[in-house]
């Protein structure tokens, strides 16, 4: 409730100036400091939210609105290209041969979006196949096979074998038929030095075409330190949103595709194999700052 | 004003300590702490310290962020009471619940516990109240025959509510003290398993229901420790993965919201990963970085 109230008080302070013409060095201020807010509470990092809200100001001042735009609309339209300037339009993912790494936090969902991604990709004619490299997480693989059959999608794992490296070695040979390797791992974090000279050793042996973050919609600014350590091991190409059906705005994924220099991949939605889309920008933007379609408006300007 | 200048103090003014109030802000947000809450905080010290006095000796700044640390601490310290105790002189079989949204570690956490209350001397017995996530039931079952723990579990797709009570029926005739109550994760948007977590309460009748939620958590622990506790009223709450680098000021955001405390932290993947809560020591944590600056 509190997130839909500073929606809305971003939106009475850009009401006010919907008819006029001219934009006041104080009107400025104002909504620069309602962007921020709805921002910080979205979970974005505190100083990328600065960052941001000074090229904001700088731009709301200094450019002129274009002919027959109200104040408000050129500040809204500002502030959406700054943000989709920064979250970019959504990783490329061709339809064809690849394999993907999925890394990230425990419990951040990596395993259910191995099955998700397989399921989509499934959808799109292609064979994927995942492979379970977790041996430490009890029913690890358990989980992930169930997930892949629901999904209807191959699935490799070896309960018996605790080397994740040869794990993944065996499992890119034993499906190698499949168009698409999705090879999940455990989770794990920064500080785990052990586990990340592990996900290295994974990564070299697989040769991906495609590192995945994956990422929990609810995690704070963590998700800068985290993005960034998982970027300088093996390389991060895009991140994956997880658990976007609760109430949680995702900024940690702007923080860590700033942080990457990637984009975001995916969107997970639900805890089914269904609950998967691509990203689209707008969408996550108008939810970053509780906003209706600002991408419409932008147009419009 | 003239006479406090005389007895070597200041009277402090309210743009005194905006700036030191805003930098504090920052700190709390950089930590994790939900805004409204760190808003909350901070207008409580901004009325307690305009009009006060201070020593010309002491720094606005410093008298600013000592009023915060006061605060914080109160607020982090909220319910805080003797777990250990509690659980001895409770009736036995003492059933815990625990509730939370997906993948914070509420199962690994009971697991934890199961160990800590044996080292304790008191047995105990898990029951797989998570009837729905692939995989629940074998992760549960590898965790029960590492500990040497009785686990109860059902089918999956069967009734939560059922397991749990299958379990303290077991305990009941067992002489075990203590039900760990297991629950699939769930979120807080999710109304029918909400509804569900309700019905568990009601036919269990639960003697602790503990909330876990993790330290890497950002501004939305607040709404889901809110709407957890509305759902079946909780004792307290752990916060795992406080491994992970993270300030954790989602430590103030629930105690501040549910005004339950936190009664445990979790530190680790293993079975000894797991701290009685220190309020003192977290408020260090929150403030640390401010400290090593300075
Ligand atoms: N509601 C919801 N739950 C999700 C979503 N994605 C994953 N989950 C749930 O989150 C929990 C953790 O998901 P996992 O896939 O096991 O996460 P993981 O990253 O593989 O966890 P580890 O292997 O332990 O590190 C499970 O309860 C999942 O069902 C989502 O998009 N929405
Ligand atoms: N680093 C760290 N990892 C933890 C901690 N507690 C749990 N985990 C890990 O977090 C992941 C999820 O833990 P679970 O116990 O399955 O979480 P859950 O809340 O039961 O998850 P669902 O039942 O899917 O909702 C696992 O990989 C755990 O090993 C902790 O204190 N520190
Ligand atoms: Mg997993
Ligand atoms: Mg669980």
């Amino acid at each position: 409730m509190v997130l839909d109230n500073l929606g809305s008080s971003l939106r009475g302070s850009l009401d006010k100036l919907s008819g006029k013409s001219r934009v006041s060095e104080d009107d400025v201020e104002e909504i620069v400091k309602e962007i921020q807010r709805s921002l910080l509470q979205a979970d974005v990092d505190v100083s990328l939210v600065m960052d941001l809200s000074s090229s904001i100001k700088e731009r709301a001042l200094e450019e002129e609105p274009p002919g027959g735009t109200t104040a408000r609309d050129h500040v809204l339209s500002i502030v959406y290209e700054e943000l989709v300037g920064l979250v970019g339009e959504s990783t490329e993912i061709p339809l064809e041969n690849q394999t993907i790494l999925l890394a990230g936090l425990q419990g951040s969902g990596k395993t259910t979006t191995s099955a998700k991604m397989a399921w989509w990709f499934s959808k799109k004619g292609l064979r994927p196949a995942v492979i379970q490299t977790d041996t430490f997480r009890p029913g690890a693989y358990d989980q992930a096979k169930e997930m892949c059959s629901r999904a209807e999608v191959d699935f490799y794992g070896d309960p018996d074998n605790e080397d994740p490296v040869d794990i993944a070695r065996k499992g890119l040979e034993e499906t190698a038929d499949a168009d698409i390797h999705i090879v999940d791992t455990a989770g794990r974090h920064a500080l785990e030095d052990d586990l990340i000279d592990e996900i290295e050793e994974i990564e070299s042996v697989v040769d991906p075409d495609r590192n995945l973050l994956v990422l929990d919609a609810a995690i704070g600014q963590g998700a800068k330190d985290q993005a960034q350590q998982f970027d300088e091991s093996i390389g991060i190409d895009g991140v994956v949103i997880t658990k976007l059906d609760g109430t949680a705005k995702g900024g940690g994924a702007l923080t860590a595709v700033n942080e990457t220099d990637s984009s975001i991949a995916f969107l997970g939605s639900g805890e089914t194999v269904q609950d998967v889309e691509r990203f689209e920008p707008n969408g996550f933007i108008s939810r970053l700052l509780g906003m209706g379609d600002l991408k419409q408006l932008t147009e419009r300007v | 004003k003239a006479k406090s200048f005389a007895r070597g103090e200041i009277v402090i003014e309210e743009q005194d300590v905006e700036d030191p109030l805003w930098e504090l802000e920052m700190a709390l947000l950089e930590s994790d702490v939900e805004m409204s809450v760190a808003q909350e905080m901070l207008d409580g010290i901004r009325n307690d310290l305009v009009g006060a006095t201070r020593k010309f000796s002491a720094e606005t700044g410093d008298v600013v962020e000592d009023a915060l640390r006061d605060s914080l601490l109160s607020v982090i310290s909220v319910g805080q009471f003797d777990f250990d105790q509690r659980v001895a002189e409770a009736d036995k079989p003492l059933v815990i619940i625990f509730t939370g949204v997906n993948g914070v570690g509420k199962t690994t956490s009971i697991a934890k516990l199961s160990r800590y209350f044996e080292e304790r001397g008191y047995s105990s017995v898990m029951a797989n109240g998570d009837t729905y996530r692939a995989g629940a039931n074998q992760q549960i079952r590898e965790h029960a025959d590492a500990l040497d723990t009785k686990l109860i579990a059902h089918e999956q797709g069967g009734d939560p509510a059922a397991v749990i009570y299958d379990a303290v029926e077991y305990a009941d005739a067992h002489d075990i003290d203590i039900v760990l109550g297991d629950t699939a994760g769930r979120l807080h948007t999710s109304e029918g398993l909400m509804d569900q977590l309700e019905k568990i309460g009601r036919v269990v009748d639960p003697d602790m229901t503990i909330f876990v939620d993790e330290a890497v958590a950002g501004q939305d622990a607040v709404q889901r420790a809110k709407e957890f506790d509305e759902a079946a009223e909780i004792d307290g709450s752990i916060l795992t993965k406080a491994d992970a680098d993270s300030k954790g000021g989602a430590a103030i955001s629930i105690s501040h919201v549910t005004g339950k405390p936190i009664l445990f932290l979790g530190t680790g993947q293993g079975y000894d990963d797991i701290e009685q809560f220190d309020p003192e020591r977290m408020v260090e944590r929150l403030l640390g970085d401010e400290e090593e600056e300075e």
